[in-house]
């Protein structure tokens, strides 16, 4: 009965509703405020689903990898509940994940492995189902630690954090076809103040230009957090520069010195701003990226997050939909700290509020009253004994204060450590694409 | 709902949209159908504005993505024929359409920029007879043969290839929507009805002469001058290949 349904259902949109509807999905500026502007069908109204990439745990439920899935419909009856989930085999660092530019793949990293898990969420958003596993890329790129996963038009450039040679820091950037098909590999430079560490990618199309950042390699990643910081040679290798790329040509344009190691990197969405900003976690400051009076492209320090003495750890931020606003998560107090930046060379703390004792990811709603926060940074350095929590933590925000409105315990339900977070929608359930329309026929 | 929902033009609109591309192109390729004539407006509501200066051609590589699928096609007589016919043989631009599209940033903003790309080329002797450009539908039902044959009229010949593609039924047109990656969806209600838009994220591809897909555009990319320094970037791929060749 499903299949014939499907055909119906295509058989009419094809005979009668197509010719009313428009064609092109909007473009987008950006998705929840922090993906790949190709990405198409942006969650503005109310989400239903997140989507949690979570390390598994030895002894822990089944110990692998997983991606859970969590009903945050306060409209639901299942609101706040695991809904779904997904083994990958083993444990292999489970990081980052990104969507493919039409929004129905989910492709997701293990830092480890090296293995990229490719999740269907656009056949049945509340049930993901693992369709493709690349486990080949350190053969066939020699990069490792697939990081950042970030949707081109029909592709996915995923940036790597180590090479396959010493795990260390210097990596590249390998472009794979949305079928996942490797297309293209670009190393990060080497020469001209460039140290060859990868971290995130950010891209403004109209600027024709990809900004890159810079963590470290494997072998420091993997690494106990305990022993590495007693470890002065250790130490000394993290990235500490930004890379201007002009993207047509994926050729880098320039190296912008930005000290200790710069994380996430986020474009204003607001119409007409041409900046960036992104936080440097070993020396926690705010760097905004733009061009100057003359066109050339420059990074300038522009705020201290926290006591930098203390080394809170910044980690993620959010920035919100009119570039006015940016949370920071700094890992090592726990706090969830709000920067006005309405004038985005004088970032001001306005809010901070301790939302968990140990706290990484952060993403908000398209509207920025809802956010979400997750626990983990990387099996190695997440704390110990008590503080080792691991959680989602639904928020609300009303511009003045984050109250709590849902979690879910990792630990409690043996789902292992909390990382990266991406929305979805129950709209896109209805939602059938071609290929599996011409699959069920 | 919670994603953000694609744009409908209403059916009210079908027939003034048509008419109004079908004009504006005419009156366009009437002031541009020769060497020195006006070129085209590209510069349509909808279309993102281009801030910077593209690599020159040949300073980039543009390596191969997939290979483009393959098959049955309807051309404008209604002749069945190979899409490969339509895809080989010349460097070729293909995108997805359907006539009743109003979206200014969806398939009006496609039809602009390739009538721009085909006036650049036929102002180039090198690229004239090598360069193809390819609209196929994906409204078989609407859109038959005579439906693209007066959608096409807005396109009349100035020495460059631009065929106006449609298929017999969704059976065919399936295979090729998958094997290009262009994803269309449907929303349905709680009861599997369709209740509301078809959408597509729109894609243009552009293939070199052995039906390799080598780069794909979006509307967040969608420039002539970009695409003219692909298209050229190609040709001197092609020509380095020829050379090279025992």
């Amino acid at each position: 009965m499903r299949g014939i349904h499907i055909r119906g259902t295509f058989a009419a949109a094809l005979l009668g509703v197509l010719a009313l509807v428009g064609a092109g999905a909007p473009p987008a500026t950006a998705d929840e405020t922090c993906n790949s502007p190709y990405m198409a069908n942006l969650v503005k109204g109310q989400e239903d689903y997140l989507y949690v990439w979570a390390l598994g745990v030895k002894g822990l439920g089944d110990g692998s990898d997983k991606l859970v899935t969590i009903d945050v419909n306060p409209a639901s009856s299942r609101y706040g509940k695991v809904i779904n989930k997904i083994s990958v085999r083993g444990q292999g660092e489970a990081h980052h994940m990104g969507f493919t530019d039409d929004r129905r793949y989910l492709w997701a990293g293990g830092l480890d492995n090296s293995r990229i898990s490719i999740f269907d969420v656009g056949t049945d958003p509340a049930r993901p189902k693992l369709v493709r596993t690349i486990s080949d890329m350190p053969a066939k790129t020699g990069y490792v630690g697939p990081h950042t996963f970030y949707a081109m038009p029909g592709r996915m450039i995923v940036q790597g954090l180590s090479n396959a040679k010493d795990d260390g820091g210097v990596t590249g950037m390998a472009l794979y076809s949305n079928k996942g098909e490797l297309v293209s590999t670009h190393a990060m430079p080497t020469s001209e103040g460039g140290d060859g560490y990868g971290y995130d990618v950010a891209i403004n199309p109209q600027k024709n230009v990809m900004l890159t950042s810079s963590f470290t390699g494997r072998k420091n990643y993997m690494r106990a957090l305990g022993e590495l910081v007693k470890d002065p040679e250790a130490m000394k290798r993290f990235g500490n520069t930004m890379v201007v790329w002009d993207l047509k040509a994926m050729k880098p344009k320039k190296v912008l010195a930005v000290p200790g190691a710069p994380l996430e990197i986020r474009w204003s969405l607001k119409d007409g701003d041409t900046w960036a900003i992104t936080a440097s976690a070993l020396t926690s400051k705010l760097w905004l990226v733009k061009p100057d009076a003359s066109g050339e492209w420059q990074a300038k320090e522009v705020a201290v997050i926290g006591d930098p003495a203390q080394i809170p750890l910044p980690v993620d931020i959010s920035i919100n939909k009119d570039g006015t606003g940016l949370w920071v998560n700094t890992f090592m107090d726990g706090k969830t700290r709000y920067f006005d930046i309405s004038n985005p060379e004088q970032p001001k703390q306005t809010y901070e509020r301790v939302t968990g004792k140990q706290v990484n990811m952060i993403s908000q709603s398209w509207d920025g009253t809802r956010v979400y926060i997750a626990s983990s940074l990387l099996a190695n350095w997440d704390k110990g004994g008590a503080d080792n929590e691991q959680f989602v933590r639904g928020f609300s925000w009303d511009g003045k204060e984050l109250k709590p409105t849902f979690e879910v315990d990792f630990n409690k339900e043996k789902l292992g450590r909390a990382h990266h977070m991406k929305l979805g929608a129950k709209a896109m359930k209805a939602a059938y694409g071609l290929e599996r329309t011409a699959t069920l026929r | 709902m919670g994603s953000s929902a694609p744009r409908r033009c209403a059916e009210s609109r079908i027939r003034p949209l048509v008419t109004v591309l079908v004009a504006a192109a005419l009156l366009a390729a009437a002031a541009g159908s020769g060497v020195g004539a006006h070129e085209p407006d590209d510069t349509i509501p909808g279309a993102i504005a281009m801030d910077f200066v593209p690599p020159t051609p040949g300073s980039y590589a543009l390596p191969p993505i997939m290979r483009a699928p393959d098959g049955a096609v309807l051309d404008q007589a209604g002749r069945r024929q190979p899409l490969s016919r339509f895809t080989a043989g010349k460097i070729t631009l293909l995108g997805f359409i359907y006539t009743s599209c109003a979206d200014a940033r969806g398939c009006p903003l496609a039809y602009q920029v390739f009538h721009t790309v085909q006036h650049r080329v036929s102002e180039d002797p090198d690229l004239r007879e090598r360069v193809r450009l390819v609209s196929l539908s994906f409204d078989p039902a609407r859109d038959t043969p005579a439906v693209m044959r007066r959608y096409a009229a807005g396109a009349p010949p100035n020495g460059v290839e631009w065929a106006f593609l449609t298929t017999e039924r969704p059976r065919t047109l399936v295979p090729l929507l998958d094997g290009f990656g262009q994803d269309v969806r449907l929303e349905l209600d709680d009861h599997g009805r369709t209740a509301g838009p078809l959408a597509h994220v729109l894609k243009v591809f552009l293939l070199d002469e052995r039906a390799v897909v080598r780069e794909i555009y979006t509307t967040a990319y969608l420039y002539p001058e970009v695409i003219m320094n692909d298209i050229k970037t190609l040709r001197l791929d092609e020509q380095f290949r020829r050379r090279s060749a025992p």
